[in-house]
């Protein structure tokens, strides 16, 4: 179909509406970053720098805890992404292929997870972790994520399985492949665009996680950016370049991580299996 | 390689049988068809033999063993997919090489097999290709290849030409009819193109409704059929029907006539006990047993003639609205909307009774 003139530009103006909704925040922060403070808070905002310095990201690094922070991010980040996979890709498939009682309840079940507001489980899962001796670990963050991005991504990977065509799976079986090597060896390629959701799903949701970060974590080593960032924000005052700084430097992993995954999001991976 | 035995093979799907019984057996080294129209239960039951679908009862042998409950993988059977069913993600090399790898062999060994099917199928420039980057002939060759390289005892073909062009169709019809002269294997192969079957097996199963309806060689089912479903199934275009009312009847033949669409007395073989005077039946006449002269005739209107060259088809309406179609070698002398004589070799013609079963 071949667009009219006034239907492009039509368009491109709410491409470049939506452009700039998404896009500005990013920018105020990123040019804010490597302002000098007195133009930061000067009272015409501007939006070209007209000074620049690396001083909020030197301070950042130099004399704040955020380099622990960042590590300790990444770590439970990372850990929750991967443990989410290992376990939403095989559950997934037992729920997609497997035939046993209860399936279609337990199935339907798994998404009351999130009936409960998390505040409400907060108490017991504190109790729990308190019991186990996780209070102040950063696996007790990562088991909580883990829990949080599970019944969605095992949802999410069902649907990518049943996107994959019947007959690749039985030429497997013909072929004597077990379950395990038809999930791992077949399937799992073939719905990588799948897998790369959740992976981006759940790294964002672990990466920005605050309400248990802030309670299960005790000492300051083991904070993670949310948590730490808000020690930024004094009582009294606000360091907003070192904000900035730290802003920024806290969407680069994000930004690693879709450059990284999203050449799996590319459609037609199962183009020339059927037909 | 080993031949294959069906006992009271039934299949239900909750209430519903979709294979109400099936006995049948295969010897070795034989090309079977199973043909029949849409949801005769034809792949179903090559899936049963394959393992894909359990059997509700009944027993599946091959090579003298029971393999009713056995894994599909451990029945030395090899299945093409109508949809190919390639992993996309693999090279042809580890296409072919999975089934092998999958039963522990070493490298160099699948290396070496792979090539040999590669030969075979002419793939050998294709091996390091995704799937993706070859033709609708190509990949249904690499999915045949995956199939050869297992040396399986029992081939299965589901309706593996279906999703390619009539050229290819052809070529392809070819090729695996090459393939089992220099394999031997025993194939058993499900279509509901008639041509496939008749040109490829050695022995067509003609299935209906979950049941056989006869087993025999392609040209016994055409010159010999049991009913009027074989008999309209095999042969395109298809056998005319005509109703008519037995006059007479002697040793071996009946004596029919049906004078509302200008069928005069023609005596017509019949295989068992000639059918009572006045009982009503059905003669059938294939389109290309039709040739001018001669006393047994219909009389219908043209109504579309279809001229492909060397052959030509006229479509005529009788006048009890019944439709005949007739192959003739010669183009001229059918003009739409006339009324003509269509003669036929009453030799050839079958006659059915009111069920439908050969007299």
């Amino acid at each position: 179909m071949k667009r009219t003139l006034p239907q492009s530009l039509a368009l491109y103006a709410g491409l470049a509406v939506i452009v700039l909704l998404i896009g500005l925040p990013f920018w105020w922060v990123m040019s804010g970053s490597i302002k000098l403070p007195r133009e930061i808070i000067s009272r015409v905002p501007t939006m070209v720098p007209q000074s620049f310095t690396l001083q909020h990201f030197e301070k950042l690094l130099q004399s704040t805890d955020f380099p622990a922070y960042l590590v300790n991010s990444l770590l439970v980040a990372l850990f929750s992404t991967v443990f989410t996979i290992a376990l939403a890709l095989p559950t997934a498939y037992a729920f997609f292929r497997m035939k046993f009682p209860g399936r279609a309840a337990l199935y339907r079940l798994i998404l009351v997870a999130y009936a409960f507001p998390t505040v409400v489980v907060l108490i017991p899962i504190y109790g729990l972790f308190a019991r186990f001796g996780l209070i102040d670990t950063r696996a007790s963050l990562v088991i909580v994520n883990i829990a949080f991005a599970l019944p969605f991504s095992i949802w999410m990977m069902r649907s990518f399985l049943a996107s994959v065509p019947r007959d690749i799976e039985e030429a497997a079986i013909v072929d004597g492949a077990p379950p395990r090597v038809i999930l791992l060896r077949i399937m799992a390629p073939l719905i990588a665009p799948g897998i790369a959701s959740v992976a981006i799903f759940t790294f964002i949701a672990s990466w920005t996680e605050y309400l248990f970060a802030s309670v299960l974590i005790v000492s300051d080593a083991r904070r993670t950016i949310p948590v730490g960032f808000a020690g930024i924000i004094g009582q009294y005052q606000i360091d907003w370049g070192l904000l900035l700084a730290g802003a920024t430097l806290a969407t680069i992993p994000v930004v690693i991580l879709f450059a990284f995954v999203g050449r799996w999001f590319v459609t037609g991976l199962t183009e020339g299996a059927v037909k | 390689m080993a031949g294959l035995s069906l006992q009271g093979v039934k299949k239900r799907f909750g209430h519903t049988e979709v294979i109400t019984g099936v006995d049948l057996s295969i010897a070795d080294g034989e090309f079977v068809v199973f043909v029949g129209p849409s949801g005769c239960g034809k792949s179903t039951l090559l899936r049963m033999i394959a393992g894909l679908e359990t059997v509700s009862d009944g027993r599946i042998e091959i090579g003298g063993r029971d393999v009713t409950n056995a894994d599909p993988a451990k029945r030395g059977i090899a299945m093409v997919f109508q949809t190919y069913a390639l992993y996309p993600h693999m090279s042809v090399a580890a296409n072919m090489g999975f089934p092998l790898e999958m039963a522990g062999l070493p490298q160099p060994e699948i290396d070496a097999k792979v090539a040999e099917a590669a030969k075979i199928l002419h793939l050998e420039p294709f091996l390091k290709r995704k799937p993706r980057e070859l033709s609708g002939g190509q990949r249904q060759r690499v999915a045949i290849g995956r199939a050869i390289v297992r040396k399986p005892d029992v081939f299965l073909f589901d309706e593996p030409l279906s999703n390619l062009d009539a050229e290819l169709r052809v070529q392809m019809r070819i090729e695996i009819a090459r393939l089992h002269q220099q394999l031997k294997s025993t194939m058993i192969y499900v279509t509901h193109d008639q041509v496939e079957a008749m040109t490829l097996a050695s022995r067509i199963v003609v299935l209906k409704a979950g049941r056989i309806e006869q087993v025999g060689a392609p040209l016994d089912l055409y010159e010999n059929p049991d009913n009027m479903f074989v008999a309209g199934f095999i042969g395109s275009p298809r056998m005319n029907f005509v109703p008519v009312t037995v006059v007479s009847q002697g040793d071996g033949f009946a004596v029919v006539a049906a004078a509302e669409v200008g069928l005069r007395e023609v005596s017509v073989a019949v295989r068992g006990e000639p059918p009572v005077v006045g009982t009503r039946g059905v003669l059938g006449v294939r389109p290309e047993h039709f040739a001018s002269g001669g006393d047994a005739c219909f009389e219908g209107t043209v109504s579309v003639v279809e001229r492909l060259g060397g052959l030509t088809y006229v479509h005529a309406s009788l006048s009890d609205k019944s439709a005949l179609t007739v192959e003739s070698r010669d183009p001229r002398g059918f003009d739409l909307g006339t009324t003509r004589r269509f003669a036929f070799d009453p030799r050839r013609a079958f006659l059915f009774d009111g069920t439908g079963q050969r007299l």
